[in-house]
């Protein structure tokens, strides 16, 4: 023999050069074909990711790195990687003869490593800061990622080289370890996950967020107690005016005279300096002594403002509660309608100090009005959503569903029944609801009334119509009841196909033959449509027969479960949207997207309760003769309170957590408030709103925990 | 009467649990199906009431055969039989009255349930029934709150409010203690010899059943191999009851 195998002591140039070139082909031939599939989609993910982040750059300029330097990166850390290899390689062959070298040779190298590290890593980060001006960060993500997926070739070429298809694989730690660092890493710089900013920017955050913390001052009304005195000034003056008369001191009462009542306005050149008018000379008294006093101008129209820049406008009062001071008249803008001489007023305000009323603020008052919104609103959807799951629940119930089964005539009677029923029901609706007035006059009444007709009507059909379906094809002879099965399921199949090709048509040619050949093609993929659901149904009417059965409860549960999963896995966020879109911004939406998603998540707990009952009393309760809807309410329903009552109190909970935020979209409530108030940068009013919903869940929390504690 | 021909039950998974079984019950009579678990004894007494639809044969009870008729007409046969179960079946959260007066079900109109209404003839034949197996100061008691015997005597008076021609009784005391066992079998017995009720019971304690069988008959795999009389079953041979039980089957006496 030639050559002797020897599988551990000679690694394989060939697979270790496959490897080399495209990740994981090593190994996959010598027969480790999934471990080379995982190899070479790791690599793939990995530089998938990093390409990504990297042509993130136009949608985030502070935060990305160019291809470019990336590549530069990979190759550099390729490099270093090389050098060091070589260093271990030249360590393992020439120094390691003795025991001591052979022993010291593995720590040494990771010391090696690490002082290499240390040394090129802040040099490399600093080269590309300076070259590239990037941020900091971002210089050493993509080193490190780099560096993974470098070592993870690396680590590829090794492995394909050492791996021999007649021995068991050995493990992938290394491999795993790298491969979950390298996403950890670019994780990082996707999410933008940055200390440094969040550390550098909470000073400028202490302000607002103490404000939102302890809004309470907002919370409250203050009376502030003023004294006031005014004075007429007439401007500008023209020659012969009659100008107001001068204020004469009053006894006991605030007072203020000035001197001249009437002169020229200021006036500002075109630079903005001003160019004084008259200056009064101002006198008061009857004031608090020892306190400021402050001066407004008020223009014709009243409105008030501090003409500062045209002489002090905080004075201080003497012991006697007089004052003097001077002011030019300030620059008014005055409309150019108002031509003339025109009647100023010159205010002088003295404040007390603000005084707590103990009354709630507007903006409290606002936020309480939406906190009692948004409760009732999770507490109406709750309402509503047991009303509506629990029939539904019985309907996505396998133990309960799964035992129904129809005959072909049964089924064709029971579905031609429903449909018919609720048309049926809804011709009276339209009949009778006029009579009471409508839909404006009386709309609960009216919904009521159809919801009434329609579902009890096309139940009675169904019910009517299968069983007298059910019993024709028992006492007619086989062929004609196995003819009327072939019939209706004819119909049946027609109505569906029908109606799936004009979907078709709009759905699916829509989209490449625009709506106008969809409207054309409409006519004729409907007669198609029909034509192939027709012979679909009689086909397997006929394959059915008459003895076997079709089962309509695994049929029904399968339906109910499916609409269930829909309703449940969109947020209810998104439903608020829909619910605005359909009825406007408003509570009313907010409670149709609660509603929705209470009804499909209490369907699901609740069918699964009635799925995990004691089926023993079931079946007593039939062996008594008792039909369904006795076995339910006597056998089911006692059975199922705890959890319902359990899954109503989690769901309540929910609702009102939810319905605390539905607002953020136009959903009503107090979140509707809160982001109104951030918009507004009034920091404190959203804070009480925060601190309201806060107090109310945790409330909430303790409540429902109580409740569940003590009937559960 | 009640006709057993051919019966044959083969469940969805393959599992055969009855094999060509055919037998007689005359009026009166108090026959006991004995064979070890899983023989076919629960299916076949659930076949006669059609809690499990059989896949051959006939059933015929005073004439009408329950294999071919429809679920309306079912549930009306139903009512003429009670049954009784090993694990008693009661709903363990409702009141002891309420678990009884269910047994009326079958007679009532259905959508009475919808507003939990009873009549008070009602109430005191349920009442009544109470008082017949001696509990009747539990009746406003939670079912939970019983114990095991007490539960089975609750189940019996279930299946009396349905004035039955015909109990079914599913291993009845195979959950109870020997001396429960005799006093449920001995309300089983009243009935029989006082009300000349049917009664169908598997049990698995021989000397229960030579104690109170009237009929005895026995299955293995699904197969009918015993028929006996009540003096047959008395006598029985070791060959016969290793036939019904199996070669390694020790004889074993319950006390009481």
């Amino acid at each position: 023999m030639a050559e002797k195998s020897t599988p551990l002591a000679r690694p394989s140039w060939l697979q270790a050069l496959l490897s080399l070139v495209v990740p994981g082909l090593g190994q996959a031939v010598s027969g480790a074909f999934s471990r080379g599939f995982y190899i070479l989609l790791s690599v793939v993910t990995l530089s998938g990711l990093a390409v990504f982040a990297a042509a993130q750059r136009p949608r985030y300029p502070d935060y990305s790195l160019s291809f470019h330097a990336y590549l530069a990166f990979v190759a550099e850390s390729a490099a270093l990687l090389v050098f060091l290899l070589a260093i271990y390689w030249l360590v393992r062959r020439y120094a390691m003869r003795t025991e001591f070298a052979r022993n010291a040779a593995t720590p040494a190298f990771v010391v090696l490593v690490i002082i290499v590290l240390g040394i090129t890593a802040p040099a490399m980060i600093d080269t590309v800061l300076s070259a590239a001006e990037l941020k900091k960060l971002y210089a050493l993500t993509s080193l490190l990622t780099a560096f993974v997926t470098v070592a993870i070739w690396a680590w590829n070429i090794f492995d394909a080289a050492h791996l021999r298809s007649s021995e068991r694989a050995p493990g992938m730690g290394t491999f795993y370890m790298l491969l979950i660092a390298g996403i950890l890493v670019l994780g990082t710089r996707i999410v933008q996950i940055n200390p440094e900013k969040a550390i550098r920017e909470y000073k400028d955050t202490g302000v607002i967020l103490s404000r939102i913390v302890w809004p309470w001052k907002v919370a409250f009304d203050y009376s502030e107690s003023e004294l006031v005195a005014t004075a007429d000034i007439q401007a500008p003056c023209p020659p012969g005016a009659t100008p107001p008369p001068v204020a004469q001191p009053k006894e006991g009462q605030p007072w203020v005279s000035v001197t001249p009542t009437c002169g020229a306005l200021s006036k500002r050149d075109s630079t903005g300096k001003p160019i004084f008018g008259t200056l009064l000379s101002i006198k008061g008294g009857g004031f608090k002594p020892n306190k400021k006093v402050h001066i407004q101008w008020a223009n014709p129209l009243g409105d008030a403002f501090t003409p500062r820049g045209f002489g002090p406008t905080d004075i201080p009062v003497g012991p006697d509660g007089t004052f003097t001071t001077q002011l030019y008249i300030p620059d008014v803008t005055i409309p150019s309608v108002a031509k003339g001489p025109q009647i100023h007023q010159l205010r002088i305000v003295q404040r007390g100090a603000a005084q707590f009323t103990g009354k709630l603020s507007k903006e409290m008052k606002l936020a309480l009005q939406a906190m009692l919104e948004s409760i009732m609103m999770g507490l109406m959807a709750t309402a509503a959503g047991i009303v509506l799951s629990v029939p539904l629940s019985f309907l996505a119930a396998r133990n309960l569903m799964s035992t129904l089964h129809t005959t072909t005539q049964g089924f064709v009677g029971g579905v031609i029944g429903l449909v018919g029923g609720a048309y049926l029901g809804k011709l009276a609706g339209d009949w009778l609801t006029p009579m009471v007035g409508g839909l404006e006059k009386a709309p609960i009444l009216t919904f009521s009334i159809y919801l009434v007709l329609v579902l009890g009507l096309a139940i009675l059909a169904y019910r009517l119509l299968g069983r007298a379906l059910t019993s024709a094809a028992e006492h007619l002879p086989a062929p004609v009841s196995l003819g009327i099965g072939i019939a209706g399921m004819a119909l049946v199949g027609a109505v569906v196909g029908y109606l799936l090709g004009l979907g078709y048509a709009h759905g699916i040619l829509g989209i490449t033959r625009g709506t106008e050949g969809a409207v054309a093609a409409a006519p004729h993929t409907a007669l198609l449509g029909a034509a192939l659901g027709a012979f679909l149904g009689a086909f397997w009417a006929w394959r059915l027969g008459t003895s076997t059965t079709i089962p309509i409860g695994q049929m029904i549960y399968a339906t109910v479960r499916l609409i269930l999963n829909i309703g449940r896995s969109i947020e209810p966020l998104i439903w608020a949207i829909m619910g605005v879109i359909w009825v406007g911004p408003g509570p009313f939406a907010g409670f149709i997207a609660l509603t929705i998603h209470s009804v499909a998540a209490l369907g699901k707990l609740y069918s699964e309760a009635i799925e995990s009952i004691d089926p023993g009393p079931i079946e007593a309760l039939q062996a008594t003769g008792a039909n369904r809807l006795q076995t339910i309410v006597y056998a089911v329903v006692p059975q199922v309170m705890p959890p319902f009552t359990a899954f109503t109190l989690y769901r309540w909970d929910i609702n009102v957590r939810m319905s605390t935020i539905i607002g953020l979209v136009g959903g009503g409530g107090i979140g509707f408030l809160l982001i109104q108030w951030i918009h507004q940068f009034q920091y404190e009013q959203a804070g009480l709103a925060v601190w309201l919903i806060t107090i109310t869940v945790a409330t909430l929390d303790f409540v429902s925990a109580s409740i569940r504690e003590k009937m559960v | 009467m009640l006709v057993v021909e051919h019966l044959t039950k083969v469940y969805e998974d393959g599992t055969v649990a009855l094999k060509d079984v055919s037998f007689t019950v005359e009026d009166g009579e108090f026959l006991v199906i004995i064979g070890l678990s899983g023989s076919g004894k629960s299916t076949l007494l659930r076949c006669i009431n059609r809690l499990i639809e059989p896949t051959e044969g006939h059933i015929f009870w005073n004439g009408v055969d329950i294999t071919q008729t429809s679920e309306a007409e079912m549930r009306r046969i139903r009512r003429e039989i009670g049954m009784i179960f090993q694990h008693f079946n009661l709903v363990e959260r409702s009141s002891v009255l309420t678990n009884v007066l269910t047994g009326r079900l079958g007679y009532l109109p259905s959508w009475w349930s919808l507003i939990n209404y009873f009549p008070q003839a009602e109430k005191r034949r349920a009442m009544a029934a109470l008082e017949r197996v001696g509990i009747g100061d539990k009746a406003h008691n939670r079912a939970d709150a019983l114990s095991g015997g007490q539960k089975q005597r609750v189940g019996i008076a279930r299946a009396l409010m349905q004035e039955p021609k015909m109990i079914l009784a599913d291993e009845p005391v195979a959950s109870l203690d020997p001396v429960l066992a005799h006093s449920i079998l001995g309300y089983l017995e009243t009935l029989n010899q006082e009300q000349n009720i049917t009664v169908l019971c598997s049990l698995h304690y021989l000397d229960l059943v030579q104690r109170y069988a009237t009929k005895v008959i026995g299955l293995r795999d699904g197969q009918l191999v015993y028929e006996g009389t009540r003096e047959q079953i008395r006598n029985i041979t070791d060959a016969e009851f290793k036939h019904i039980y199996g070669q390694e089957a020790q004889r074993l006496s319950v006390g009481g």
